[in-house]
This record gives C-alpha cells, sequence and structure tokens, in this order.
C-alpha cells in the first residue's frame, strides 16, 4: 500500500521508487480530473491490525489534494477554508500538527504505524515551514499561527511562545516540494505542549476539516467518547504542496489521520456496562497448569481466545456507508483489515472484497449502506502479525533532591546485523538547565577496540532564562544489537512567585525526546528503510515549590523586624530615661478601685 | 551582708523605700474600702504631681525626676521632628510614586467638545454644474434656483448640504464626465434639453452622472413663466436627488449632539432642540432610515467577502463560482473600490443543516417547505457551520444554501422570487432549490449562480448603506462616500467621547502614553478630515476620518487598559498594617507626648 507511506517516501527525492509514484500520482490525478468535474480529490481509508495483548490498532487516513491555485486565491473546495486562511495569513508553507495522548508500546505492539511519522509526543507537537524574510518576521508569523490554531482546534497552541519553540537543525527536513521558493526564505519552526489534555473538543474541529464531517465514510466512527478511551490515540494534521515533477503543476495536500489502540475488552465491556466493574467467577479463564489452582482460587489466564468483537461493538456504531468524495474509479479499497490469516473476519453482507497485497483483506464502501466487521471468538487464539521496530527507547529521570537531577535515555537497537544511525532531540524548558559537560553516550556492550564515541555529531543551543529553552540534537551511531545510554545531570531553576501553574507540586510536564532515524539503505538486505521517528514519553519534573501563602508571611516578618528595630531606635531617642522611684506610675488597681468606690457611691445616694 | 552596709549603698536605699511605699498603698487601699466617705480623696494615683491629699507621703517616697534641661528637650522635639519630616516628605512621597498608576494626560475638554459635535459643524457642499445649450438666460435661470435653495437651506437651518449651482463650462461635451477640478468634486451634471412633447421630466442616467431634465421648449410670449417654472422644477428635482442622502446623513448626526448628553446636564436641553428640528420638517421615513440603518455594517477600508455553498447532503459537489464572481461581481467592486477594497474567499460545505431549532412547516397551498419569519434570524447554525474568518478586517459572509431534497423545495415567507434574506451587519443568505435529476445536481454552473449573484451585489449595497435612489450609479457611490464620512466622524468622535467618559468614572486605570498618541493623532485627523468635508473633497474626508476612528478605537481597546489593576481594601490593610501600624504608633506617641509637655509648659508659664 503506497497510500500509507508516500510521506516517507519523499525524503528520497532521486530514488526510481519514489519518481514512479510520483509519475502514477500524476497519472491518477490527470484521470480524475478528465473523468469527473472535481478539481479536488479525496481519499480515505481505515486499517484495522489487531495487536498482541488483545488490542486493535485502528488507523484511519484522510487525504484531499487540490490545485495550489485556487488555494492560493482561496477559493476553497474540499480544502477546509478554516485551515487554509490560516496557512495563507501566516505564510506557512508546510504544517505538521499532532495531538497524542496515551504511550505507544513497542515492546508488546512493535513497530508505530506510519513509520511513527504520524505520531506525534504526548499533548500537542506543532512544527512548521514558514515563509518570511528574517528570523523577526518569521518568529511573528509562527506566533499568529500559533494563535489562530489555537482558536480553530480548541487547543492551548497560544502557549507555544518563545520558550517552548525550537529551530530543529538536524530532526526534520520538509516533506512537501518547493520549487519555486528560495529554501533560505523558509523557517522550521517546532514548539510542544506536552502538558494540553487531548480531548472531545479538539476531536470536533478535527472532524469538521473533513469534507465528510463525520456524517458519512469511516470517519462515522469517530466518536470521542471511544477516541479518548483507547490506549494510545494521536491525531495528525499534514498539510504540504506536492509538485509534479514532469509538469512543475502543483497541489496542496491535506492529510489527517487518527490512528487509535483500542483495548478489546475493555471496550466490550463497556458495551454491558459503562461503569467499570471486576469480571464475574464464571467468566474468567482459570490457569489450571498451575500448582495452586484450585475450585478457590484462580489465576486468570489472559489470552486464552481471542475475543470476538465488531465495529458496531467497539465504535459503538458502524460505517454509515461511504463518503461520496471518496468513491472513484478505479476503485480504491476504503477499510482493511490486517489480521492474521487464520484469523476469520465476515464482513455485511452483499460488501465487495477487494483483494489486496501483503496479506490484508480490504473492503469497498457502498453509499448509503451501513458496512460493519465482524471477527467471531477463536480458540486457540492467534498471533497478531507483529512487526519488529527499528530501535526501542526509553527515557527517565535520575538523582534525588530538589536542585539536582539526571536524564537517561536508553535506546536499544533490536538488528542483529544492521547498525542504525539515529538523531536524537531534546527541546528542555528553561528552568531544567543540563551540564552539557555531563553528557554521555554509553555504548552497551562495550566495544573491543575500546572506541566508544558514539555521539557524531552535536547541536546545542542553551536557554536563556525566561527567553528560550535548551535545544539538544545528537547524532548517534547505534551499532546492532546494542544499547546506548545517554545521560546528561541538569540544575533545576527556582521560579519566580507567578510563573508557576495552579497546580505546581504536580510539577512540570517535560516535553518528550524525538528520535529520527533518516532515510537509509540498509546494509544487511540492501532496502530502503524510509525515515522513521520514534518519540519517548514526557517526563514530570518537580521543582522546589514555595508554600504560596509565603508573600503574606514574608510581609508580615519582615514589618515586625522593621518595627521592632524603628520602635528601639525611636524609643532610644525620645523617651527619657530615669531612675525607678522617678517613674511616675500608674496605679491601675487604685483607679479601678476608685471608680468602683464612685459607682458605689452614686449608688448609696 | 549587714543591713547597715545597705543604707550606705543608696540604690539598695532606694529599694528599701520602695518597699515601704508598697506597704503604705496596700494599707491605704485597704482603709479606703473600709472609709468609703472620708478617705474618697486618698484614692489617687500615687505620685501625682497634682495630688493633693497625701501629696506630703508621696513626696516622702517617691523621688521627682530632675528636671530635664531645655536642651534635651530641644534635641527631643527635632528627633521627633525629623522623623516626621522624613515620613511626610521622603516616605509618602516613595509610596505614591511606587503604588500609583500611570495616567498620560489625555485632551479631556477637546474629547468632550469633539463627542458633543461642538468643534465640527458638518457640511456638505455640493458642486452641481448645469448646461443649458439651448436655454437663452441660463444665468439668471441658475440664480433663481440658487435663491429658492439657499431659502430651503436657511428654512431649516440645520441642514448638513449645501447645493451650489454653477453653469458648465462651455465647449465641453456634454458626453464626458464631470472631471475632478483642482480638488472640486462635481456632484452632479445637470443637462437642460427642450422636450416638446412630454413637459417638464427628469431622468437619471444609470452609469453616469448626468441627470436630463426635460422641459417644454419656451415659446416667445411665455419665456417668463417658462423660466419660473423650470428654475421651481430644477430646485424639486435637486432636493428629489439628495433627499435620502441628507436624512440619512441628517440621521447620522442627529445622535452626535444628542447622545453624549447621557452623563452630562446638556442632554435633555440637546435632545428637546433635535426633537424641535425633527418637528419643523416632516418626516415620513424616519423608521425606514432607521431599520436601514441598522444593516449597515461598520465602515471600513477593506471588507473580506466569504461566499460559502452550503450543501445538506454532498451534492452539488462543486461550482463554477470563480467566473460567476468575476462575471457577475467584479464590476460592482471595481466601482466601490475609492470606498472600499475587498479581497474574497469561497468554500463548499458538505452535509451542512441548518439549526436543530429551525424545523420548516409543509405548507399545502405552495407546495414547500416554509420558514417561518422567527427562524430566519436563527438560520446561521453557528456552531458548525466554519463561518469565522481569521483576517483583521470585518468579514461580510454570503451563503448559498441547498436544502436536503427532503426538504425541498425551501422556501421563505414573504419574499419576492429571489428566495433570499440579508441578516444584518453579517450578510446574505440566498436558498436555492435544485430539482430533482437535474443536471446542476452535481455542479452549479454560472447562469444558475446568477440570480443568486445578483442577490448578493444588492445584499452587499445594502449592507454598505449604499442608498438605493436616485438610478445613478456614481451618485449613489458618491453619497455613500459622503454618507460613510459623516459616519466615521460621528463614530470617532463619539468614541474619544466614550473613552473620556471612561477615564473619568474609572480612576484606577492605567493610561498609557500609546493611548495619549492615539487620542491626539485622532482628534488630528478628524479636524483634517471636517476641513476637507467643507472644501468639498469627500475621499480625502473618508480618508483621514478612517484614520480619525482607527486610531479612536486603537485608544479605546489598548490592551493595557482593559485589565485594570485593583486591590481591595482588605486586601492592601493587610499589606499596609504590619508595617504601618508599629512605626506610627510610637510616632504618634512620641508627637502627643511632646504636645502634652508643651501645653504644661505654655500654661505653667502664664500661671507665673
Amino acid at each position: 500500500m503506497t497510500s500509507f507511506s508516500p510521506r516517507s517516501l519523499q525524503w528520497l527525492p532521486f530514488s526510481p521508487k519514489s519518481l514512479i509514484s510520483r509519475l502514477f500520482t500524476t497519472i491518477t490525478l490527470f484521470l480524475c480530473l478528465a473523468g469527473s468535474t472535481f478539481a479536488d480529490t479525496y481519499d480515505e481509508n481505515l486499517l484495522l491490525q489487531p495487536l498482541s495483548g488483545q488490542f486493535l490498532l485502528a488507523s484511519f487516513n484522510f487525504k484531499s489534494h487540490g490545485p495550489i491555485q485556487s488555494f492560493n486565491k482561496q477559493l476553497f473546495e474540499l480544502f477546509p477554508r478554516s485551515l487554509g486562511q490560516i496557512l495563507q495569513y501566516t505564510h506557512t508553507r508546510e504544517l505538521h500538527l499532532r495531538f497524542a495522548l496515551g504511550r505507544w508500546d513497542s515492546e508488546l505492539w512493535g513497530a508505530q504505524p506510519g513509520d511513527g511519522q504520524n505520531a506525534g509526543g504526548t499533548g500537542v507537537e506543532l512544527w512548521a515551514w514558514v515563509e518570511a524574510e528574517n528570523d523577526i518576521e518569521a518568529e511573528a508569523r509562527w506566533t499568529s499561527l500559533n494563535n489562530a490554531l489555537s482558536g480553530l482546534f480548541c487547543a492551548s497552541l497560544n502557549f507555544i511562545d518563545s520558550t517552548r519553540t525550537i529551530r530543529p537543525v538536524m530532526s526534520f527536513s520538509p516533506t512537501g516540494d518547493f520549487p519555486h521558493m528560495n529554501k533560505t526564505d523558509l523557517f522550521l519552526l517546532h514548539g510542544t505542549l506536552p502538558k494540553e489534555p487531548v480531548c472531545t473538543e479538539n476531536l470536533t474541529p478535527f472532524l469538521k476539516l473533513l469534507p465528510c464531517k463525520g456524517k458519512s465514510g469511516i470517519s462515522t466512527l469517530l466518536d470521542g467518547h471511544k477516541l479518548f478511551d483507547a490506549s494510545f490515540q494521536s491525531m495528525s494534521i499534514d498539510v504540504r504542496p506536492i509538485c509534479s515533477p514532469i509538469n512543475g503543476h502543483c497541489d496542496i495536500e491535506i492529510q489527517q489521520n487518527i490512528d487509535m489502540v483500542l483495548d478489546i475488552s475493555r471496550s466490550l465491556q463497556r458495551k454491558d456496562s459503562p461503569v467499570p466493574r471486576p469480571r464475574d467467577q464464571h467468566e474468567l479463564v482459570c490457569d489450571t497448569t498451575k500448582s495452586y489452582a484450585s475450585d478457590e482460587y484462580c489465576y486468570p489466564l489472559d489470552n486464552s481466545f481471542d475475543l470476538p468483537w465488531s465495529l458496531s461493538d467497539l465504535f459503538g456504531r458502524s460505517i454509515a456507508g461511504s463518503c461520496p468524495f471518496a468513491v472513484k474509479e478505479p476503485q480504491t479499497p476504503h477499510v482493511c483489515i490486517a489480521a492474521p490469516h487464520d484469523r476469520q473476519v465476515h464482513p455485511t453482507e452483499g460488501t465487495e472484497i477487494f483483494a489486496s497485497q501483503d496479506g490484508k483483506q480490504c473492503f469497498i464502501l457502498r453509499e448509503n449502506q451501513i458496512f460493519d466487521i465482524a471477527l467471531p471468538k477463536q480458540e486457540p487464539p492467534t498471533t497478531p502479525l507483529r512487526q519488529e521496530p527499528l530501535l526501542y527507547a526509553e527515557r527517565s529521570f535520575t538523582g534525588h533532591g530538589q536542585e539536582h537531577g539526571g536524564v537517561k535515555t536508553v535506546l536499544r537497537n533490536p538488528s542483529l546485523k544492521d547498525s542504525i544511525e539515529v538523531v536524537y532531540l531534546e527541546s528542555l524548558p528553561w528552568f531544567m538547565k543540563p551540564y552539557l559537560h555531563t553528557l554521555n553516550a554509553r555504548l552497551l556492550p562495550p566495544p573491543l577496540d575500546g572506541d566508544g564515541d558514539v555521539i557524531s555529531e552535536l547541536y546545542y543551543r542553551p536557554a536563556l532564562d525566561r527567553k528560550r529553552g535548551t535545544q539538544l540534537e545528537a547524532k548517534l551511531v547505534i551499532p546492532a544489537n546494542s544499547v546506548v545510554i545517554v545521560t546528561y545531570d541538569f540544575e533545576k531553576a527556582v521560579l519566580r512567585y507567578t510563573e508557576y501553574p495552579p497546580d505546581a507540586n504536580r510539577g512540570f510536564d517535560v516535553a518528550s525526546a524525538i528520535i529520527t532515524i533518516p532515510p537509509h539503505r540498509r546494509g544487511s538486505d540492501r532496502r530502503n528503510v524510509p525515515a522513521t521517528s520514534i518519540r519517548t514519553t514526557s517526563l514530570l519534573l518537580s521543582l522546589p515549590t514555595p508554600d504560596f501563602s509565603m508573600p503574606y508571611n514574608v510581609i508580615i516578618f519582615t514589618s515586625t523586624i522593621m518595627a521592632l528595630a524603628f520602635g528601639s531606635i525611636i524609643n532610644l531617642l525620645i523617651r527619657r530615661f530615669v531612675a525607678v522611684d522617678e517613674v511616675q506610675r500608674m496605679d491601675i488597681k487604685g483607679k479601678i478601685m476608685g471608680l468602683i468606690g464612685k459607682v458605689k457611691k452614686t449608688k448609696a445616694e | 551582708m549587714e543591713p547597715s552596709d545597705d543604707v550606705q549603698d543608696p540604690l539598695a536605699q532606694r529599694r528599701l523605700r520602695y518597699r515601704e511605699l508598697l506597704r503604705n498603698i496596700t494599707m491605704e487601699s485597704d482603709d479606703t474600702a473600709g472609709a468609703k466617705d472620708t478617705q474618697r480623696d486618698d484614692v489617687l494615683p500615687v505620685g501625682f504631681e497634682d495630688s493633693q491629699g497625701d501629696g506630703a507621703t508621696v513626696e516622702a517616697t517617691f523621688k521627682q525626676p530632675p528636671p530635664e534641661t531645655p536642651e534635651t528637650i530641644r534635641t527631643r522635639s527635632w528627633v521627633l521632628a525629623t522623623f516626621w519630616i522624613i515620613a511626610v516628605f521622603l516616605g509618602l512621597p516613595l509610596w505614591h510614586a511606587t503604588t500609583t498608576i500611570y495616567r498620560a494626560p489625555l485632551p479631556m475638554q477637546e474629547m468632550q467638545n469633539w463627542s458633543e459635535g461642538k468643534l465640527c459643524k458638518t457640511e456638505f457642499p455640493l458642486l452641481v454644474e448645469v448646461e443649458a445649450p439651448s436655454l437663452p438666460d441660463a444665468e439668471n435661470l441658475l440664480k433663481t434656483v440658487q435663491h429658492a435653495l439657499d431659502d430651503a437651506n436657511d428654512f431649516a437651518a440645520h441642514k448638513p448640504h449645501h447645493l451650489r449651482l454653477r453653469l458648465a463650462a462651455k465647449g465641453k461635451s456634454s458626453d464626458e464626465e464631470p472631471k475632478v477640478e483642482k480638488d472640486e468634486n462635481v456632484a452632479c451634471l445637470l443637462r437642460l434639453l427642450p422636450d416638446s412633447q412630454n413637459g417638464f421630466h427628469h431622468n437619471v442616467q444609470s452609469s453616469s452622472r448626468i441627470v436630463d431634465i426635460h422641459y417644454p421648449p419656451p415659446s416667445s410670449s411665455s419665456q417668463s413663466t417658462v423660466n419660473a417654472g423650470l428654475a421651481k422644477f430644477v430646485a424639486e428635482t435637486l432636493e428629489v436627488l439628495f433627499s435620502q442622502e441628507q436624512e440619512l446623513i441628517e440621521h447620522l448626526l442627529l445622535p452626535q449632539t444628542s447622545n453624549p448628553g447621557s452623563l452630562n446636564a446638556l442632554s435633555s436641553q440637546s435632545a428637546d432642540e433635535a426633537r424641535d428640528k425633527k418637528a419643523h420638517q416632516p418626516r415620513p421615513i424616519t423608521a425606514d432610515i432607521s431599520r436601514r440603518m441598522s444593516r449597515v455594517v461598520k465602515y471600513s477600508a477593506n471588507y473580506h467577502l466569504t461566499f460559502s455553498l452550503f450543501t445538506a447532503t454532498s451534492l452539488p459537489a462543486s461550482w463554477d463560482i470563480e467566473s460567476a464572481i468575476s462575471q457577475y461581481l467584479t464590476p460592482l467592486l471595481s466601482a466601490l473600490s475609492p470606498i472600499s477594497n475587498f479581497t474574497i474567499s469561497t468554500q463548499v460545505q458538505y452535509y451542512a443543516s441548518i439549526s436543530s431549532s429551525v424545523t420548516p412547516a409543509y405548507d399545502d397551498e405552495l407546495k414547500s417547505w416554509v420558514l417561518k419569519k422567527e427562524d430566519l434570524s436563527s438560520f446561521i447554525n453557528s456552531a458548525e457551520w466554519p463561518l469565522a474568518s481569521i483576517s483583521n478586517d470585518p468579514n461580510l459572509n454570503f451563503i448559498l444554501y441547498i436544502p436536503h431534497p427532503s426538504m425541498s423545495p425551501l422556501t421563505i415567507p414573504s419574499a419576492t422570487h429571489s428566495n433570499s434574506f440579508l441578516l444584518p451587519q453579517w450578510g446574505g443568505v440566498t436558498i436555492l432549490n435544485l430539482e430533482e435529476g437535474a443536471s446542476s445536481l452535481n455542479h452549479l454552473s454560472h447562469p444558475i449562480l446568477k440570480p443568486a449573484l445578483d442577490t448578493f451585489a444588492t445584499h452587499l449595497l445594502a449592507l454598505l448603506g449604499a442608498p438605493p435612489h436616485p438610478a445613478s450609479l456614481p451618485i449613489r457611490l458618491d453619497s455613500l462616500t459622503r454618507q460613510r464620512s459623516a459616519e466615521v466622524l460621528v463614530s470617532a468622535s463619539s468614541t474619544l467621547g466614550s473613552l473620556q467618559r471612561l477615564v473619568n468614572a474609572l480612576p484606577s486605570i492605567s493610561i498609557p502614553s500609546t493611548v495619549s498618541e492615539s487620542v491626539k493623532d485622532s482628534i488630528r485627523h478628524l479636524s483634517l478630515a471636517c476641513e476637507e468635508l467643507r472644501k468639498g473633497r469627500f475621499a480625502k474626508a473618508l480618508e483621514m476620518g478612517r484614520i480619525a476612528q482607527e486610531e479612536a478605537e486603537k485608544a479605546f481597546f489598548e490592551r493595557t487598559m482593559v485589565a485594570q489593576v485593583y486591590f481591595p481594601d482588605e486586601h492592601k490593610l493587610a499589606v499596609y498594617m504590619p508595617l504601618l501600624g508599629p512605626v506610627s504608633v510610637p510616632l504618634v506617641l512620641g508627637v502627643i507626648r511632646e504636645l502634652k509637655r508643651a501645653i504644661a509648659e505654655f500654661k505653667k508659664t502664664r500661671a507665673k
């Protein structure tokens, strides 16, 4: 399926395969233009892939093309005007926006779909190529882009300020074509908001950008309640210009992706009872091979069979017919399922089955015809297809205390034969100040020749307090079947009173590290490997947090001290010091008695 | 130690006396309790200087401190005075300077005057050229007409328009458009043409500023009567030509004189005046004017027009909007370009449902679904339709809505054939019902779009506030220019007035210097605009007025002014008290003690 990785092919502009695929796209484009009155073309497809551990990956992909001339004239058809206007207004030539939640468990699920190109770090991630004459203009346009997108997607993107913006040098390269543009006029800016909770209010505007708006086609499955209940989910929007290498005709492409990993058993349970509850005893499958197994004790066996599911079970609804814009000649499949061969798949009756390469079963949707897929219970369980990722990455904090800390990233190359080159990018907040001299990359197992230098290139831009964050980019080479441990120490800054967020004791989120593996030709089997990116989880950094009643305490303390000092000085200066027997004293007791006496006397009278 | 040694020690001696004294006091008070009446005077504070009763005893046990030297007293007073001087002359100003809110000076009086319309007497001198090739005594006729017009003007002195007639230069071809000559704009050109058949009538050309006036050719006998009749007719024609604009502008200027009064006492007076003025003149169409004015969008130099095709299904999938706009709308937009510029964007939105609150009912007679009149205002589904625009210019929306086949044809009540409605200050909506199975169902070609775009053009003119009469587009656009300049003047000055009142009403907001600069700039441009108006250069006046309005609004909506600094009084008290309380107590007490001493001394010296 070329449609799932066209972006990655863009990395190799001169490879014959990409030329062929582009030629193919151009020809199809021409056919489409000749065949119908559409100026814009639209494609959507859904890939379902069972993952190990009773999970299901659902990848939604929506893509539309339109001539860039009408985009520039603001004559929008399938391209959403709301987004198009923002891009034009801010002179953004290529845009990548990611919303992500949860963690992709690569140990269990394997490589990320789409080579990880569609996934972002936890929270919101945005990078764009902005056309501008100089740095200041680019910065201003980037700010207005963030503000506008923040309004469009109901996300706090406007909080991406200069402290959260970096300019990656090695990690990203444009995926679009800019034949008529001076490359020095394009500025790459990258911003992250790791704390942003992605939720339904971000999905609704996302769906509104689609021509079918979730009313028909595969987008009818997208429901906020289900999407955000997933174990991992990521939404992405990519806009880029693509030019035909033959006639120089340019198109603007918008690609929207949603990847979600559903926990099948939880989704099914949700269907039966909205309140989560433990499974009944008779529903449990016990492992009777254990020595302690008895009638009273049950050691639950998780994957004893493949759970039966259907789209309507998992998503709460079935697909309501095709989106009319995605129906075209020659027919392209809309829904594909990459289930193991021995797993039975039952689509709704009367659905056309579209044979597809690499073991996928694909289906074509019909207009106004409800579509569903059902997979029956299967025992013994099948082994889902799993693709070994190119790299495993983990990042964590080390150290203790409120003053210093450390970061440790473990990168593991599982390949037995091929070493890989990766670019490791960290975007750290300014209040986390790394000591570059402590940056250390250790290779395990240690190399025999003693040359343990794995960092081949390093780009570092230090932080400025309250102005910008640290940007650290390192190119590493990881030999086959080995582990590289990157560590560095950092110092925690003390923030100003007003700089703490309302829930200061929760900690501060540190954005995911971005690990990019540039496209390369694999040594062992001479195959081209497209660009891949992997993101670590975000970290929670706890800073020294003051007691927030502090200012008033400070006022009271200082005032008391000042008043004491002042009082003593002024008393020393203006009081008269006399001997004890010279004190003119007030006899309070006598006075009171006198008063009482007076009262008594008046009473007696 | 021996007690005898103790006696030598003065300290021990004092201690002894003190003990004695204590005993005395307790005994005395016991006595007091027993013998109430007789002993009560004894119960005086021990050691009081002016104690009379047992003074002797006290004198015996207590020592008066030695009298202070005048030197120490003076030093003490100086110390106290210095503290107070530092507190008052250094502390207080410092405190004030660090806590005060910066307020840049604003020309308040001038702002108020502008908002009350005192500084600019809006006038619109209109130059009318008259061409009378076949009339022998044209000069005379002009004089008569001018006289009649001036009379009318004198009668209603407040009229902003001032018509001035001039005979067209001889030898100029009459077909030529009147040109701008040395900053002078000719509002219209009257051509007096003899017409033997139809008598007096006028004919407005739709694409130029020429108005033909036909009059019956004079017979030699009745030359004077014809002249008189012609003069009367010309005056009437001019009156008709500009009456609507005049009323509109008057309507615009009226609130300027009566509005700012809402806060001052002059209000009732000026409102009364306005009412008097109204009473003088019959105005049957005021309601119509205010209705028309309420639709008009705020003036801006640039507008963004959004043409949207909303369809309830996925069909039609496309439309020929680009060619349709260039064919039907671009001419109008280029004619409007001296007043405002326009940018255009278009979009197609599929599966667009109307708001759920809008439920059309099926009408059997009309065989169509009919929207209720009150539904029209909520027809726009703003929750779901992406109509917001990012540009800074005001956005006008024009929506072509294609209803769902199950709800087609959809009509609106009491509509003309166009099946469209205008949403004041927002845009226009046209409902297009497509026939089942028509070829247009898939693609809207531009002949189908023509009626819709024509409607949009009318909507656009109405939204911009162009008067519906006379038929000539240039005259209408000229009149729109004048109307817009009056509008920006009024809006800028009322904004200045509001700012002035706001600043007066809220003493705790800060006024940055940019605001003061904007206000000054605005006032300068206002007076420039006023001057240009008086000279009859309306386009220039509009430009100046626009700048004035922008600056005034920039000042009014200054972001730093919006967030006003507010500290509750309890908060301030809590912050200041811990320091000021303990510090001020010894200072104040010191002053009181010194005063007491001074008074006592004063009394003593007087007693001597």
